[in-house]
């Protein structure tokens, strides 16, 4: 199993989650012991009905296990009670949505700089720190525009701002390109990247595709609720560490490594070159 | 999160939804002004009342009689009366017991004389008032009773005596056939037969203050003669010089002053002569000396002046505890109350359901709008918003609502206010605002002090609708409050999102 070096941040221990659907009780997740270290990109992996996105709520504090716990930096997440998790939330966890969830009514600063409001950070304060987030995705000169006036890209880069805002040293990414087309899904995966490395953050990245899983240090593979796959991605670990910082630009990828995939999932292992081969066939 | 930016969220969030807010505060300004107008009319009312109460005279006094010995100095009305031993009496030792009463202000027997007596006074004792009113009090307690000059000073030496304000106009003219000069006696309207208008005053005979008065009484006097041959009553005027003539006494007498009209303090204030009460009891001694020690020491009544109306009860109370019997207007004033309350009860009643309908459309509203908000709330608490700031930010769109329409609404209420008087000063009033007229202002500035008037009422004015400084405040807290009440169970609603929702719902 893959390790790295550094300390772990997310520590997951038998996780096991149930849920009662009419009169039986279906196991969403069973014994997932998950260890992922500070500034790693990991990525959990799945087909639709895997446990990819309960295991996501179990990490963020969402839901509540039924057995087994979670640890993000040491604290119990999944013993924190409402206002616990909330200023936990506030201050070591950023959200990538699929669907970018930007608030309809207030601007692109506004929404970048909500987070910060929640902490209670004076206006002008956040609204600095707000724009030059923003400038950085690249959105400098939309920082008065609501949501209905961005195209999806960019408001996923909203997003990708927002959630970095308050550089948290976790951030979860729930399918952030799902939206998006196939260039678009490489700019922001780009940008997520970016970030993290800039600032040695931590992303868990909840994906189907197989294009974005090969942009993380570490695929986490899930099948029926249980790890069935956990693995280094040789494209990205074999890099030389100062180049990491560029790593996720994705004329970086070198698409046609026949070292690739050498992973035993055979699906991913069937998916992932032929889909990077056509660059940009949706799947 | 701090409140500003709470407050910013809520007003962009109010405006978002601009037709539903509009229509929601509506609701709530038509709900406070129905309330405010309700109370305002109750108000009304009571500003009637107490003016009416006013005019009858002074309220804080208690008129204690034994049960014998009531005086029919009350109106009537108002008085109130227990069952009380026979045995007790009014003496001057019951007066320094009322005296050390708490809630206290000024004690002072009245001595009624009960002779008849006669006045003259001018050239020749000219002109003559018959069967003059003498009241007797305490000349000390003159002002802790609450008793009022009018003009002049209180009497110092004997033989000085007060006179009722009308009093001058009671005499009559003897070498001219007893004719009388008119007054209005501070109704502002002499009528006039003839002319069919409303008149000033004329003068009197002669200025009262400093006027010397001739009295003549005793203790089988009928009355001057001038009087029996003019109306043609009595037996004839020889058996009254013959007999009776040989008893009366005369007393020259010299006003004083001028007591302010007030029949709650005794019909001699208005009409008849108020002279202390050591002087009535030395005339009574004079005038009939085998009643007198009875009736010298024994007083018909005890004036007690309470400190103010809200100790009247309690006086009261303190003295029939003692047997004696007592009358106020103290009863006739609860009820008014009381009457006016039920009313207002009515009144506000109405308005309150109104407001109820209005809380409901806020509550509707809410509901609303955490339901279409749902994914929102579920973002905000994911991204790490506190639920009590959720909890906040919509019980602050809700209290604003209800701020926002009791401001409104009572600015509303205050114009339809001003319209109420307006309109009731102008179709209902007229009279009496033309009757004023006459007393200098013009009607150029009558537009301003009618105005003026419906706002701030005045003595002479009717308002219909009375709105008080507390009523304004009363409302838009209420109006918040209720804001906030039925936004209460939608933000509750509210925080009870899941954060997950925000991610399951990826469409």
């Amino acid at each position: 199993m893959a390790q790295s070096d550094a300390r772990p941040i997310i520590e997951v221990r038998n996780l096991r989650k149930e849920y009662p659907v009419e009169d039986e009780t279906v196991v969403a997740l069973e014994r997932v012991d998950l260890s992922i270290p500070q500034g790693q990109i990991c990525c959990i992996f799945g087909e639709s009905g895997s446990g990819k996105s309960t295991l996501l709520n179990q990490l963020a504090g969402m839901e509540k296990p039924t057995r087994g716990g979670v640890r993000i930096g040491g604290v119990p997440v999944s013993r924190l009670d409402e206002r616990e998790l909330a200023a936990f939330r506030q201050k070591h966890i950023g959200f990538v949505f699929q669907s970018y969830n930007l608030l309809p009514n207030l601007t692109a600063l506004e929404n970048v700089a909500m987070p910060l409001m929640f902490r209670g950070v004076p206006k002008d304060q956040r609204e600095r720190t707000a724009r030059a987030v923003l400038k950085r995705v690249g959105l400098g000169h939309r920082l008065t525009h609501y949501p209905r006036q961005m195209s999806g890209g960019q408001q996923q880069r909203v997003g990708i701002a927002r959630a970095f805002v308050t550089k948290p040293e976790v951030v979860f990414a729930d399918e952030p390109t799902g939206n998006l087309d196939s260039k678009t899904k490489a700019e922001v995966m780009a940008m997520i990247c970016s970030f993290a490395r800039d600032f040695n953050q931590t992303i868990v990245l909840v994906t189907h595709d197989p294009q974005m899983a090969s942009y993380a240090d570490r695929i986490v593979t899930l099948l029926d609720g249980r790890i069935v796959s956990d693995r280094i991605n040789q494209a990205e670990a074999n890099r030389p560490a100062a180049s990491s910082q560029v790593s996720c630009d994705e004329s970086t990828i070198p698409i046609s490594s026949p070292n690739l995939m050498p992973g035993t999932q055979s699906s991913i292992q069937s998916i992932v070159p032929t889909h990077f081969a056509s660059q940009g066939a949706s799947r | 999160m701090r409140f500003g930016d709470i407050l910013r969220l809520c007003r962009q969030n109010l405006w978002r939804r601009k037709s539903r807010t509009i229509l929601t505060v509506l609701g709530v300004i038509v709900g406070c002004c129905s309330i405010v107008l309700m109370i305002s009319l109750g108000q009304g009312i009571n500003e009637q009342n107490e003016k009416m109460l006013k005019s009858m005279g002074d309220l804080s006094i208690v008129t204690v009689y034994t049960s014998g010995g009531y005086g029919g100095m009350m109106m009537g009305s108002g008085a109130s009366s227990s069952s009380a031993s026979s045995d007790v009496k009014l003496t001057d030792e019951s007066v320094e017991s009322f005296r050390a009463m708490p809630g206290v202000s000024g004690v002072t027997p009245v001595m009624n004389y009960n002779y008849n007596s006669s006045v003259r006074t001018g050239a020749g004792g000219r002109y003559l008032y018959d069967y003059v009113q003498i009241m007797g009090i305490d000349m000390s307690q003159f002002d802790q009773m609450g008793f009022k000059l009018k003009d002049g000073a209180l009497p110092m030496r004997e033989g000085e005596v007060l006179a009722g304000e009308w009093l001058a106009y009671d005499f009559m003219d003897t070498l001219k056939n007893g004719e009388m000069r008119s007054s209005s006696r501070g109704d502002g309207c002499v009528w006039n037969d003839d002319t069919a208008q409303c008149e000033p005053d004329e003068d009197s005979y002669f200025r009262p203050v400093g006027a010397q008065l001739t009295l003549t009484t005793g203790a089988n006097y009928q009355g001057d003669p001038y009087t029996q041959n003019l109306y043609g009553t009595g037996s004839g005027g020889g058996s009254v010089g013959g007999a009776g003539e040989s008893q009366n006494v005369t007393a020259d007498m010299r006003i004083t002053g001028v007591t302010v009209s007030d029949y709650n303090k005794g019909f001699a204030t208005s009409d008849g002569i108020v002279m202390d009460l050591k002087s009535l009891k030395e005339l009574i001694a004079k005038v009939d000396p085998s009643a007198a020690k009875q009736r010298t020491t024994n007083y018909d009544q005890v004036l007690v002046k309470a400190q103010d109306m809200a100790s009247v009860p309690e006086v009261e109370s303190q003295i029939k505890a003692l047997g004696y019997e007592t009358s106020s207007y103290e009863d006739m004033r609860k009820s008014l109350e009381e009457q006016s309350r039920a009313i207002q009860l009515i009144l506000g009643g109405i308005g309150a359901v109104s407001l109820l309908v209005a809380a409901i459309g806020i509550a509707n509203t809410m509901v609303m709008s955490v339901t279409e908000r749902t994914r929102e709330i579920g973002i905000m608490k994911a991204l790490g918003c506190y639920v009590r700031d959720i909890r906040v930010m919509f019980l602050t769109e809700a209290g604003a609502i209800g701020f926002l329409g009791g401001l409104i609404g009572c600015a509303i209420s205050a114009m339809l206010s001003l319209g109420i008087n307006i309109a009731g000063m102008s179709y209902l009033g007229g009279s009496m605002s033309s009757g004023s007229g006459g007393d200098g202002s013009g009607s150029g500035d009558s537009v301003w002090t009618m105005l003026w008037h419906a706002i701030a009422g005045g003595d002479d004015v009717t308002r219909y609708s009375v709105i008080p400084w507390w009523l304004y405040l009363f409302a838009i807290l209420f109006a918040t409050l209720i804001g906030l009440l039925f936004g209460f169970g939608p933000a509750n609603k509210a925080v009870k999102i899941p954060a997950l929702d925000a991610i399951k719902n990826s469409e």
